[in-house]
């Protein structure tokens, strides 16, 4: 059953693919930081408000994700910001991350060399936000 | 054309004099701005690739075919300009998906300094090359230059 995009229970589900996912355990081992992605406010969207996911990742599995404020994102170890439409581009495969960072469709902030060290687990990740099922807010 | 020691051009500074990068446009694209990050990040954080840096003296350019931008990366001996789109006059050119590029910053370094092409990242990169989906224009005389870029590169 869908659940409203960005949402606890979005959260809930996506931590469930996160940590079903080996694809994800293998290549996230060693990662030891927290990650937030903002996503940016688009009344005309639908999304009124800005909201922020926060994913505390250890080694391989997610140890939570939450959904609150866009500034309890920001004080993540890495941030990624994108405005609620690019964010939903990426979860339906029509933008891909990777592509996205380089095109400054994505902003990231945080250490470079590591991110790109563990490319093979952000593409994942971004893998599993396309099998959670979405009800998106200006589709409803 | 931007001649990278003109000195005609809007530079931002950032980092120390030792290793500066520095970026020819008033506005670096995001590929720019992610790969001169990731270039001072890299030196910064090693002695080894500091010396490589230290040492180079070469324009390479590196254009991501799959979303249409590219780089010309400048190096000076210490000092490096990254210039939004491809420069004339590069004496190495890497084109390649935005996936293969990243692959390349992730190719282990070796014994003697080699990018170690027999792991699995490596094959993936040796693979690329042979089917034509990694192109790398100048490499004849010029061996010698990419396996130092790719060592500055490699975050491995």
């Amino acid at each position: 059953m869908a659940v409203k995009a960005f949402t606890d229970d979005w959260a809930r589900l996506f931590k469930d693919e996160v940590n079903s996912s080996s694809v994800y355990k293998s290549a996230a081992k060693g990662w030891k930081w927290t990650v937030g992605l903002v996503v940016e406010a688009e009344p005309d969207k639908n999304f009124p408000e800005a909201r922020g996911v926060v994913m505390d990742l250890f080694d391989g599995s997610a140890r939570d994700i939450t959904v609150g404020s866009a500034g309890e994102a920001q004080k993540c170890d890495f941030v990624i910001t994108a405005p609620y439409s690019r964010w939903k581009q990426v979860a339906t495969k029509e933008l891909d991350a990777t592509k996205g960072m380089l095109q400054g469709k994505l902003k990231l902030k945080g250490d470079l060399p590591t991110i790109v060290r563990y490319t093979k687990a952000s593409q994942e990740m971004t893998e599993c936000t396309t099998r959670v099922p979405v009800e998106w807010p200006d589709e409803s | 054309m931007h001649d990278a020691r003109a000195g005609r051009m809007a530079r931002r500074k950032l980092s120390a004099k030792d290793h500066a990068v520095t970026y020819a446009d008033a506005e670096p694209s995001a590929f720019a701005s992610m790969l001169g990050g990731l270039i001072e990040a890299n030196v910064e954080g090693s002695a080894a690739k500091r010396k490589d840096f230290r040492s180079l003296a070469a324009r390479v350019g590196i254009w991501v075919t799959d979303i249409d931008e590219g780089v010309t990366l400048d190096f000076d001996k210490g000092s490096l300009v990254v210039h939004n789109g491809l420069e004339p006059r590069r004496d190495l050119t890497i084109r390649a998906e935005a996936e293969t590029v990243m692959s390349l910053s992730n190719l282990k370094i070796g014994p003697f300094g080699m990018p170690v092409y027999f792991d699995h990242v490596g094959r993936g990169v040796a693979a690329k090359l042979v089917r034509g989906k990694l192109r790398i224009e100048g490499l004849l005389g010029n061996l010698a230059t990419l396996n130092t870029v790719t060592r500055i590169f490699s975050v491995q």
